[in-house]
């Protein structure tokens, strides 16, 4: 039993790293406003309003925030369209 | 300048000075030749398309090479629109514009656009130091902080904090 279940742990590992690989990072920069961010964030990604900014009080506080994880292309989406919308993006690989 | 919503939240009204909607007009010609005509190494242009890689030259050069002309095009279109908005002949009077969701967020991105290259013509670089150096150009943090003012008060409008 203990057994199947780490070996299912792992395969869902696995399969979170190999679907998961990169990811769209957003940069705090000093022009945009902080309403703003946070209504891009809820507009584009669809995300409920605490959850759009509590992403843009991360961007603020820590620098940075990933807004999204994926396979390459979908992150480059959101990147240009983040650049569409005048935020700071990035991709990156995912950490292991 | 006065913002107010249209009916049922679905838009904006933006009333405007004339001289305040000849600014306006004339910053987004500004914003609009600046994506036209911008030298490469303009580091107001890397404001508005950053390197999406910047620890990889490779992926960065097709990044840009894949969004690039996408991207300006819609800059310059959300650019031209405000600058034909508000282009107007006659002093004196208002000037009253009304934007439905999509016109709005061309507007909203548009004043971003012109606060990124303003900021970088003036020297925003960190928020500690934003209201440092303030005699370096007083008309462009001006205009700065105008653009900030119309923004927020179009997303006050546009997405008012319920409760």
């Amino acid at each position: 039993m203990t057994l199947t279940l780490e070996q299912l742990d792992t395969d869902e590992a696995l399969r979170a790293a190999v679907e998961l690989p990169w990811r769209t990072v957003v940069w705090d920069d000093p022009v945009n406003l902080m309403t703003y961010v946070s209504y891009v964030f809820r507009s584009y990604f669809g995300l409920p309003r605490a959850e759009a900014e509590r992403l843009m009080l991360l961007v603020h506080t820590e620098g940075r925030a990933i807004v999204a994880t994926g396979n390459r292309e979908a992150m480059e989406r959101h990147a240009q369209a983040m650049h569409g919308y005048g935020l700071q993006a990035t991709v990156e690989r995912a950490e292991p | 300048m006065i913002v107010a919503g249209l009916g049922g939240g679905e838009g904006v009204r933006i009333v405007l000075e004339t001289e305040e909607a000849m600014l306006l007009s004339e910053l987004a010609d500004q914003v609009d030749s600046v994506l036209l005509l911008g030298e490469a190494d303009d580091p107001a242009l890397g404001r508005l398309l950053p390197n999406a890689y910047p620890d990889d030259h490779d992926a960065a050069h097709d990044y840009t090479r894949y969004t690039r002309d996408s991207l300006v095009d819609g800059k310059r279109q959300a650019a031209q629109r405000v600058r034909d908005a508000t282009a107007v002949e006659e002093h004196g009077g208002v000037v009253q514009i009304e934007l439905d969701q999509s016109e709005a967020w061309g507007w909203l991105t548009f004043l971003t656009d012109l606060r990124l290259i303003l900021a970088e013509r003036v020297g925003i670089v960190d928020e500690d130091e934003a209201d440092a150096d303030e005699t370096r150009d007083d008309y462009l943090r001006a205009a700065y902080e105008w653009a900030g003012f119309v923004q927020g008060s179009m997303l006050e409008v546009l997405d008012p904090i319920k409760g």
